[in-house]
């Protein structure tokens, strides 16, 4: 799904990313970690497309990320959906509005629209809601209508950059399981956090740890950190 | 999503930005109302200029003395001729005392009535009567033959009616002419930098806001194009947005400019000016309201490009 080779990016004259080399197949949970400032937000982006790398070699979902342009962004995004610490929702525009836009810019059918949209917010618990404007929404009801958002197109691959940093523990938690939930129906998911609490929630994730723009072994006691070590090294191979 | 559906969008979405959007309504209408003066401007002047090119006038002397029934009888058959606009003629004794009359107020001095001026002034010049010095004159003005060229026209009218028996001198004003040809070039020269500069600040004015709306909308157009739209999805919607305001912009500059007109007229139609402000013509209305929409359409596709 995803494969990162020799990748090497600056931003601003500082290397964001080193040589950095991933792999992520299909229907894997990964997890980005590491301090803030360690290149997370610069990794996923790059890898939907909103930064192009410097030098290396860059494929997600079939698409060269190297040679990107005209009309293969649009083509790279309708297959890889992103969720935000932001929720990024248009606040003067309803739940329905909001999630109805991600089908919308595919060309889906009203009727299709209003099916697959009433799904979703039936299963993130969001009917109540429906129609009214995002801006009235709490901070966890807001990111449950972007992940419904990302969901409602059914995406080969979900990047969520610190998906629960606005969110208290609970609401936190909440969200895991939904990403969870969301995996098993086979969608990759790579989320960046550098919360340990949330690591905890998903031990059977991957862990891919990084520092300083470079990928490097999790420090020893976090969790997944031993899961962690074989992966990293098999992907390398 | 269809083109119409992402048009009717776009209108839709104006409602959301009224403030925006209402500047930006008010700086077309401002811009279009321009060059829409400039327009009227030039109409008028052009047909004034028309009017009077189209006519000669011409002021005929005969000589002091001449027989004046014969005169007269060339007078009747000017009246006749053909493509005649205007005849005035003076016998010398009407010459004499509209002469007299042109002086009367100042030999008064002020001091007397009118009435009395008048008439002792006029009683100062009545020796002159027998022996009046003054010839008979007449000041024609011929509408110039359309297929004609002006210039040679008005060279052989001069000849004929300087060969008319007892004619001493004939004179007309022939710059008056170069002038209206002249101004004819100076229009044909500069009516396409005027327009091509007039689309310029149109199209910058319009992009400008624009950019300004999609600056409003940032979010939007970010999160449309994170969930995959195409770039057409994206500036279908300000496309038409600067349609609308291209022709609602252009169409309150005319109505603008129509009141502009009537006051102008209300102005300027009056002694000693008695200058008629016409509207422009129906197909330089429509040429400026199409020329507007197009240009703030062409300037919000730019403006929509990241
Ligand atoms: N737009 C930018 N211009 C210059 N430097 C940037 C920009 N964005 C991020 N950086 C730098 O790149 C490094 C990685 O940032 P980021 O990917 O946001 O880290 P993280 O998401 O792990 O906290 C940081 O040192 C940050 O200061
Ligand atoms: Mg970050």
């Amino acid at each position: 799904m995803v494969h990162l080779e020799h990748v090497n990016l600056t931003l601003g004259g500082a290397q964001a990313l080193k040589d950095v080399t991933l792999h992520v197949e299909r229907g894997e949970f990964v997890f980005l970690t590491g301090p803030s400032g360690a290149g997370k937000t610069t990794l996923l982006r790059v890898l939907y497309g909103d930064l192009k790398p410097k030098s290396g070699a860059a494929d997600v979902a079939g698409v060269d990320l190297m040679r990107l342009r005209g009309v293969q962004l649009p083509e790279l995004r309708r297959k890889v959906a992103v969720v935000f610490q932001d929720f990024k929702v248009l606040p003067e525009r309803t739940v329905f509005e909001n999630i109805a836009i991600a089908l919308e810019v595919r060309g889906v059918s009203s009727v299709s629209i209003d099916r697959r949209v009433r799904a979703v917010i039936r299963a993130l618990d969001l009917e109540e809601r429906s129609y009214a404007p995002c801006r009235e929404l709490s901070g966890g009801e807001q990111q449950r209508v972007a992940i419904a958002r990302s969901m409602v197109v059914n995406p080969e691959l979900i990047l969520a950059d610190e998906p629960t940093g606005n969110l208290d523990s609970d609401l936190s938690r909440h969200l895991i399981e939904l990403f969870k939930q969301f995996n098993t129906y086979g969608t990759t998911i790579i989320m960046a956090t550098h919360n340990r609490e949330v690591l905890s929630w998903a031990p059977e994730a991957r862990q891919v740890h990084l520092v300083r723009g470079e990928i490097k072994p999790p420090p020893p006691g976090s969790p997944g950190s031993v899961l962690d070590t074989k992966p990293i090294i098999g992907g390398s191979l | 999503m269809s083109t119409t559906k992402l048009f009717l969008r776009g209108v839709a979405d104006m409602r959301r930005f009224p403030l925006p959007q209402l500047c930006t309504l008010l700086t077309v209408c401002m811009v279009a109302l321009l060059a829409g003066t400039g327009l009227l401007i030039l109409h008028n002047v052009q047909t004034e200029v028309l009017r009077t090119q189209a006519q000669a006038r011409f002021q005929i002397y005969w000589k002091v003395g001449a027989d004046l029934t014969a005169v007269e009888a060339q007078w009747a058959d000017l009246k006749r001729a053909p493509g005649i606009a205007e005849v005035s003629t003076f016998t010398p004794r009407a010459a004499l005392s509209e002469l007299m009359r042109g002086l009367a107020p100042r030999t008064s001095g002020g001091a007397l009535t009118g009435a009395e001026g008048n008439a002792s002034s006029g009683e100062d010049f009545s020796w002159l009567e027998g022996d009046n010095p003054l010839p008979a004159t007449a000041l024609v003005s011929f509408n110039i033959p359309p297929d004609e060229q002006p210039e040679p026209w008005m060279g052989r009218m001069y000849a004929r009616l300087k060969g008319l028996d007892g004619v001493e001198q004939v004179t007309y004003n022939p710059t008056q002419l170069t002038l209206a040809t002249g101004w004819i070039a100076l229009v044909q020269k500069a009516a396409w930098p005027a327009l091509g500069f007039f689309a310029l600040v149109v199209g910058l004015v319009v992009g400008n806001t624009l950019k300004l709306m999609m600056l409003a909308r940032k979010d939007e157009v970010e999160i449309l194009s994170l969930v995959g739209a195409r770039p057409w999805f994206i500036r279908a919607p300000l496309f038409a947005n600067g349609v609308v305001q291209g022709l609602c912009g252009s169409l309150l500059s005319l109505v603008c400019l129509k009141f502009l007109q009537s006051w102008l007229r209300s102005v300027l139609d009056v002694p000693p000016l008695f200058l008629k402000v016409e509207f422009l013509p129906l197909w330089q209305s429509l040429a400026l309201v199409l020329a507007t929409t197009c240009v703030a359409g062409l300037a919000s596709l730019i403006a929509a490009r990241k």
